[in-house]
């Protein structure tokens, strides 16, 4: 399970992804969320992805990617179940693949974007500083918290528990000892770094300057540009043409399994 | 018995974290493992419950082969006491925290039922039984996270830095618990820092540096090979320290003294033979 946090650590690369600025970063990995969240028809969330896919080559990221989604394979099975017996095969898998664009847009993101440059992007879209600070203190944590995890994960199993016993929701709760026990010291440790953020006078200055500047070069105005023509073509389909003039729509567009 | 036959072990294929390791650990017996930070303990621990399995090598557990059997199986064998108790305490109430290991296991309804009793009861811990282990305090959520794992009754116990942040009563009832653990059938296994603990409380002690044993013997024979210190950066306890200095300016004092009596006993000989 752990291996789902594969997906956000970031790696220093030198790629095309990560010379990227992260603003354009985050504005893709919005639109690609917010388009993923539009449709339920199945090709068309293929569409999405195979978009997406090239992007995660271009990161050089492959690997982490495929791990990170074998990761998700337990959560998919449940939704795939889940679903299935009370509503429709389509409609579960549909849901699955909704789940990994979802993925797949951010950790195109968190792959390529360090931290402390996301603070940045923050800060220039006028997030208060405190926010945008606390988001790269999240971020940072990731990886200790998947550390963690495991250790976690290893003491419980000396106490006899078998993850992969059971049916299906029995597999899910098994899990249960596992998360408690992160959460539990999340917190523990989310206070401690507070304290000691105060006791280092956090927030006392209220002009920061920063180190390094941010640019957008020309790539980063293509890219916004190609993702919103992607968005407002997304809306126009959902808002416009599904709900006034569906036939329209080729059949391919709602294509689903016949159960 | 557990045996260590040529263990290898490593994370990532460029570097070896347990090197060339032989080793045979016989019931009866209370053994220390110390040895620098990053030398390699806690992973040398994980290989006799299986968490961790040899890439070379093999180890065995009373005979079974670790790479041939579960975690889950080597439980009721092993227990396995991890250096921090948050990463274990998961459960509503103190009683569900002690069960879970045993409805894990497949106990009968009316065993668990009888050992969560006598665990809570054993550990001090009966009043607080139907609270939440959270509410605990540092000292008491070690003692359950003990409670949850010995109540399996195994024959095989691993304590990972038990001793980290115990105030001196905490360490002296480690000490008293680990003599009523010692029987002919069991093996204890004690990873540590805390020099002056390991002497007090173990049989023969094994230290470890890079990955590979440097020593093995009992604490008097480590104590007397200065060089073993070095190595593994420890500091021997400081009246062998006081010893060792005083036999610079007093040649007939012995420097092999771990313990407060030896050392009362030493100073009276020598005032006597001078008086
Ligand atoms: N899960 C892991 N993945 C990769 N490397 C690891 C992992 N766990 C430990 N290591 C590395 O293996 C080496 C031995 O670690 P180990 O935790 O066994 O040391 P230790 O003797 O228990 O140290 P300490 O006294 O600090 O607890 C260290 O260099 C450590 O960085
Ligand atoms: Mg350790």
């Amino acid at each position: 399970m752990a291996a789902i946090f594969e997906a956000f650590r970031f790696k220093q690369k030198d790629t095309f992804m990560h010379r990227l600025d992260p603003r354009t970063t985050f504005f893709m990995a919005v639109v690609f969320s917010i388009v993923g969240m539009l449709f339920l028809e199945i090709i068309p969330l293929l569409l999405i992805l195979l978009t997406m896919i090239p992007f995660i080559f271009l990161a050089r990221s492959v690997r982490q990617w495929s791990k990170s989604l074998r990761g998700l394979a337990l959560l998919a099975g449940f939704i795939l179940t889940i679903n299935t017996f009370f509503l429709t095969f389509s409609f579960a898998v549909s849901t699955v693949l909704r789940l990994v664009v979802l993925m797949t847009a951010f950790s195109l993101f968190f792959l390529t974007v360090h931290p402390d440059d996301f603070a940045l992007a923050l800060i220039k879209m006028r997030v208060p500083y405190e926010f945008a600070f606390a988001f790269s203190m999240a971020v940072r944590y990731v990886p200790t918290i998947a550390t963690e995890t495991e250790t976690i994960r290893d003491a419980q199993m000396s106490r006899g528990l078998e993850l992969e016993r059971g049916n299906i929701l029995q597999r899910v709760r098994n899990y249960i000892p596992i998360l408690i026990p992160i959460i539990v010291s999340s917190i523990r440790r989310a206070l401690q770094v507070a304290e000691s953020l105060e006791s280092r006078a956090f927030g006392s200055t209220t002009n920061r300057t920063s180190l390094y500047e941010l640019k957008l070069r020309k790539r980063d105005y293509a890219l916004m540009v190609v993702s919103t023509l992607i968005l407002v073509f997304a809306l126009y389909i959902t808002f416009i043409i599904r709900i006034q003039a569906p036939w329209f729509l080729p059949d391919w567009f709602f294509w689903h399994f016949p159960l | 018995m557990i045996i260590f036959d040529d263990v290898w072990f490593s994370y990532n294929p460029d570097q070896y974290v347990l090197r060339n390791l032989c080793l045979q650990l016989k019931p009866g017996q209370i053994i220390g493992l110390m040895g620098e930070n990053g030398a390699g303990k806690t992973t040398l621990v994980k290989h006799i419950n299986g968490l961790l399995k040899p890439t070379q090598g093999a180890v065995f557990v009373d005979g079974v082969n670790t790479r041939e059997t579960s975690t889950a199986q080597l439980a009721r064998q092993v227990g396995f006491v991890f250096q921090n108790a948050d990463h274990q305490l998961f459960a509503d109430t103190l009683q569900a925290e002690i069960a879970f290991a045993l409805r894990n296991l497949d106990f009968s309804k009316a065993e668990i039922e009888q050992r969560v009793t006598r665990y809570l009861e054993r550990f001090e811990l009966t009043r607080y039984q139907d609270q939440s282990p959270f509410l605990l305090s540092g000292g008491e959520r070690k003692r359950l996270a003990l409670a949850s794992v010995l109540c399996v009754e195994p024959k095989i116990l691993i304590l990972d830095e038990p001793t980290q942040a115990q105030d001196a009563l905490q360490k002296q009832k480690l000490l008293d618990f680990m003599e009523t653990f010692r029987s002919p059938d069991h093996i204890l296994l004690l990873v540590t820092h805390d020099m002056e603990f390991a002497i007090r409380a173990v049989d023969r002690l094994l230290i470890l540096s890079k990955g590979q044993l440097i020593a093995d013997g009992s604490p008097r024979q480590i104590l007397n090979n200065p060089s073993i210190f070095e190595r593994a950066r420890l500091l021997p306890p400081q009246l062998t320290q006081f010893a060792h200095q005083l036999a610079e300016y007093i040649p007939q004092f012995p420097t092999d003294i771990t313990t407060l009596p030896e050392a009362v006993d030493a100073v009276n000989q020598l005032l006597r033979s001078r008086r």
